[in-house]
């Protein structure tokens, strides 16, 4: 490699941060979820709601039921997919891509998550596992990698966009009050979980022989975020242009395997539902992984083995993965970037590091996330819990829960449909076996702090 | 050719030598996931963490559009 000479003394200006506002689809995510649940409180506080046009599939039992709700409420269905589809597309189109291309695949996307949510909703789904989240991905992964889809399609298939537009709603139903009462266990959770495992990725891939940048870009990608944490660690730490597919394969596979491997690991433990959650956010790599896993957990409390609320698992594994990890990938960058530059090689960047890129790097739509919880905290405040279960649970929080369900199913379908293994850059043995050792910690200290330490704490999460 | 850019490159300011306005530099988001294979499935190239990241053509580095260098060639010298 070309040297690149060091001139670390000056300061960069960086460019007008503004722009994010329009231009980084974390912002997008907050607009549009902010936007839907402040559009359900002004429908609210005037005494009508959005249940309407939120609408999702009854549970039934034979194909006539089915069939029948379908016949009664497509107008409510086709309202909906003009709704997400203008949101979307609004929002896309000002990201960069291209309407034409978003709305067909749109369309597929809307269909196919209709047929899950239903299939969901059959009585005998649990009997079988026919979780949403699983066959969504199980459909996605057979339809792009045995079947094969035009790439054109992939417009559509915006997990990331879909997931954050997913957590901001989520955030209104997640009383702020728990964040507060919970929020420190977690973060202190997830913080001793992130530096053991970023440590342990790091240490076995150094004394493999691997780059210090590959290795903290692997370390980061499962200490932190998955493959979004990998991407800013690369390029916080200089790293080459090839590492950063080693980490997105690797990524991929585990945090996948991890979908389907965590939630029946925990119902094989017996885990109560807040507890499974909570080392569901501590094992996963990736959100949309992640959430896949606790929402498959969820759906298995109140039968078999599982004790407590699907709620407490999504909750659980919001509070320790968003909350806890998410947060600290810009601390995360500019630590390491000091690193990189002062004690690896000599300043290959050129760059000086500076504390601003904690703030440029957090993820924002976090923000969104906690406004939107504190939001319907403060406007709810004053229903006794009666009037609240009786009126606001039903007009307000239901239906924005409904919404957060289908952009949930979106970003599973679309895990599946985009994840093309034949596609993927080859991780390598060194690398894998690097991530696979911190992996493996990972899960084993995560189920001691989650099961053990903190059990009681997870176990009782109420909302 | 090569030279006469690095000439210019030294004369502007630290801040128009940032690998975010040289030639050889991309971090276009539609272009960061078509070059990372597998980006969409887990995560996105639109995001806040991804900063202003991007792709050096020379030096084969992820880099962020701030770092300096002298193979600077300015995006406007065509």
């Amino acid at each position: 490699m070309a040297n690149i000479e060091a001139q670390a003394d000056r300061a960069i200006a960086p460019a007008p941060r503004w722009r994010e506002l329009w231009l980084k689809e974390d912002w997008w995510a907050i607009w549009l979820g902010l936007g839907i649940v402040a559009a359900a409180y002004v429908l609210f506080a005037g005494g009508g709601s959005i249940r309407w046009i939120a609408v999702t599939p009854a549970k039934w039992t034979t194909l006539s039921q089915l069939g029948s709700h379908f016949a009664a409420n497509y107008d409510r269905y086709l309202a909906q997919f003009l709704v997400w589809l203008v949101v979307f597309s609004v929002a896309l189109t000002a990201l960069g891509h291209k309407a034409r291309a978003f709305i067909p695949s749109f369309a597929i996307l809307y269909a196919l998550s209709v047929a899950i949510f239903a299939l969901g909703q059959w009585d005998k789904a649990s009997t079988y596992n026919l979780e949403p989240p699983l066959v969504a991905l199980v459909i996605g992964l057979a339809l792009s990698n045995v079947l094969g889809l035009p790439r054109a399609l992939d417009a559509g298939f915006r997990v990331e966009f879909y997931i954050k537009t997913g957590i901001v709603l989520l955030g209104a139903t997640l009383p702020f009050t728990l964040i507060l009462w919970a929020g420190p266990a977690a973060i202190l959770q997830a913080s001793i979980v992130s530096v053991v495992t970023f440590g342990v990725i790091y240490w076995v891939a150094v004394r493999l022989g691997l780059d210090k940048r590959l290795a903290a870009t692997l370390g980061a990608g499962g200490a932190v975020c998955g493959v979004s944490a990998a991407i800013a660690i690369a390029g916080a730490v200089g790293a080459k242009k090839q590492d950063a597919p080693i980490a997105i394969t690797t990524v991929i596979i585990w945090a996948v395997a991890m979908i389907f491997v965590l939630p029946f690991a925990a119902e094989y433990l017996h885990l109560p539902a807040g507890v499974g959650g909570a080392w569901i956010g501590t094992s996963e790599f990736a959100d949309a992984a992640g959430f896949a896993a606790a929402q498959t957990y969820g759906n298995l409390a109140g039968h078999a083995a599982v004790a407590g609320t699907s709620e407490q698992a999504i909750f659980a594994y919001t509070l320790i993965k968003v909350v806890g990890r998410d947060v600290w990938i810009g601390i995360w960058a500019f630590v390491l970037a000091i690193v990189a530059t002062t004690q690896w090689d000599r300043i290959e960047t050129g760059r000086k590091p500076q504390a601003a890129e904690i703030w440029w790097r957090f993820p924002k739509f976090v923000i969104g996330f906690l406004l939107a919880s504190l939001l319907v905290t403060v406007v709810t405040a004053g229903y006794s819990l009666a009037d609240f279960n009786k009126t606001v649970v039903p007009s307000l929080v239901g239906p924005v829960k409904d919404l957060r369900t289908w952009a949930f199913i979106f970003c599973f379908l679309s895990i599946g449909l985009t994840t093309r293994f034949r596609e993927l850059a080859s991780a390598g043995r060194r690398p894998f076996l690097a991530f696979s050792a911190g992996a493996i910690v990972n899960v084993i200290v995560g189920f001691i702090l989650s099961a053990i330490v903190f059990a009681s704490h997870w176990e009782n999460l109420t909302p | 050719m090569i030279g006469r850019k690095r000439l210019v490159a030294k004369a502007r300011p630290a801040a128009h030598r940032a690998c975010g306005s040289c030639l050889l530099f991309r971090n276009d988001a539609a272009y960061l996931e078509a070059a990372f294979a597998g980006l969409t499935s887990l995560s996105s190239a639109f995001g806040s963490t991804q900063s202003d990241d991007g792709i050096c053509l020379l030096h084969d580095r992820v880099l962020s559009a701030r770092a300096l260098c002298p193979d600077f060639s300015p995006a406007d010298a065509g």
